[in-house]
């Protein structure tokens, strides 16, 4: 009984420790590891993690007197995580619409919003999403797809499609033209 | 009571980093030399005789070249002529079990067609950082750990890629002296 007790305590107690952190790992930490089975069929594969731990780091450790790293820490300051999944493949059809699925599922959650969707044969398929809690932007996604390449970026933090833009070509997110793509869906 | 304070006390023991030590590059050398069946040219002098080669080689090249010249130490593996036969995913599933979780994957780029695979891992040394850098081709390997200042680190973030090749090209020129 006195064991009983003590669990109706300490359960609640532990999950009030738990939760919050269950709650942030869901914000807009996308899970893009139902895209690995990918790697085996793909011709180059590019994955990158800079988690919190990394961005908090960097940004302590960087000055602002040296220009490259001034650089560096204005684009990570506030950032959460840049995560990258890149696959090419040497054939069309490698990848599937179930594949994309696992992706856009989360991305229909709530908070995300669909700000550029792009349809080309020439250029490739570009969907951005972002996330908004309350009136801040808490993430982004871009899911950028041809026949022989899909790539999925997923940026947790305070981002717009500007600094998404800077960031392109550095910390490993690979250039998108994201900012060509915009324009041309604005026309 | 008791059990509040188990809590705490676990919370407060699990926050705080363990730091491993120098047998991380050990336990990868050795892990690579068991998935492959390959055995690693054992360069003893190395991790000694690398941060001088490695200075003179950036001051005879100077600018770009100088990544790791302000490494406080460097340690290099290089695997030469041998068979890299195996599931790269299988492999990066057993490379990041070898490695504790202060080290941070980075970035991981696997080529096809070339057999060629990179994994960038990075750990926090006080102000410094420590990046792993493992490269496997088709008949060659390399494992490098170096210590890199907080500009050579900003390098990486900008370009993991053409950084992390640097560090391995520089390690393995000093191979070569």
């Amino acid at each position: 009984m006195k064991t009983l007790f003590r669990m109706k305590i300490t359960m609640p107690l532990i999950l009030l420790i738990a939760l919050p952190i269950v709650v942030q790992a869901q914000d807009a930490h996308l899970q893009l590891s139902s895209l690995d089975h990918l790697a085996g069929k793909a011709n180059q594969t590019v994955d990158v993690n800079v988690d919190e731990r990394l961005m908090k780091a960097a940004a302590k450790l960087l000055s602002d007197k040296d220009a490259d790293e001034r650089g560096v820490k204005q684009l990570v300051e506030g950032l959460k995580g840049i995560y990258v999944k890149s696959f090419e493949f040497d054939n069309a059809g490698e990848y599937t619409t179930a594949d994309l699925e696992t992706i856009r599922t989360q991305v229909r959650g709530p908070g995300w919003t669909r700000l550029v969707n792009v349809t080309s044969k020439k250029e490739g398929n570009v969907e951005v999403y972002l996330l908004f809690n309350a009136e801040q932007v808490g993430g982004l996604a871009v899911l950028y797809t041809e026949e022989k390449e899909l790539t999925v970026v997923n940026i947790v933090g305070p981002v717009d499609l500007d600094k998404l833009a800077k960031l392109e070509g550095q910390l490993g997110v690979p250039d998108l033209e994201i900012e060509k793509t915009k324009k041309n869906n604005e026309k | 009571m008791k059990t509040i304070s188990a809590i705490v006390l676990a919370l407060l023991v699990f926050s705080i980093p363990v730091h491993a030590g120098d047998d991380d590059f050990k336990s990868v050398v050795k892990m690579i030399e068991q998935f492959y069946r390959v055995k690693h040219q054992g360069i003893p002098f190395l991790a000694k005789a690398g941060m001088k080669a490695a200075t003179t080689a950036a001051k005879v090249k100077g600018g770009e070249a100088k990544r790791i010249s302000e490494a406080g130490s460097i340690k290099v593996a290089v695997f030469e002529d041998q068979a890299f036969n195996g599931d790269f995913t299988k492999f990066r599933a057993t490379l990041n079990g070898t490695l504790n979780d202060t080290w941070m994957p980075f970035i991981h780029t696997i080529s096809g067609k070339s057999a060629e695979q990179n994994y960038i891992y990075l750990r926090n040394a006080g102000d410094k950082y420590d990046v792993l850098v493992i490269t496997i081709e088709e008949r060659d390997a390399t494992v490098v750990q170096a210590t890199l200042s907080a500009k050579n680190l900003a390098l990486l973030l900008k370009d993991p890629e053409g950084t992390g090749k640097s560090i391995t090209e520089e390690a393995t020129i000093v191979d070569q002296e």
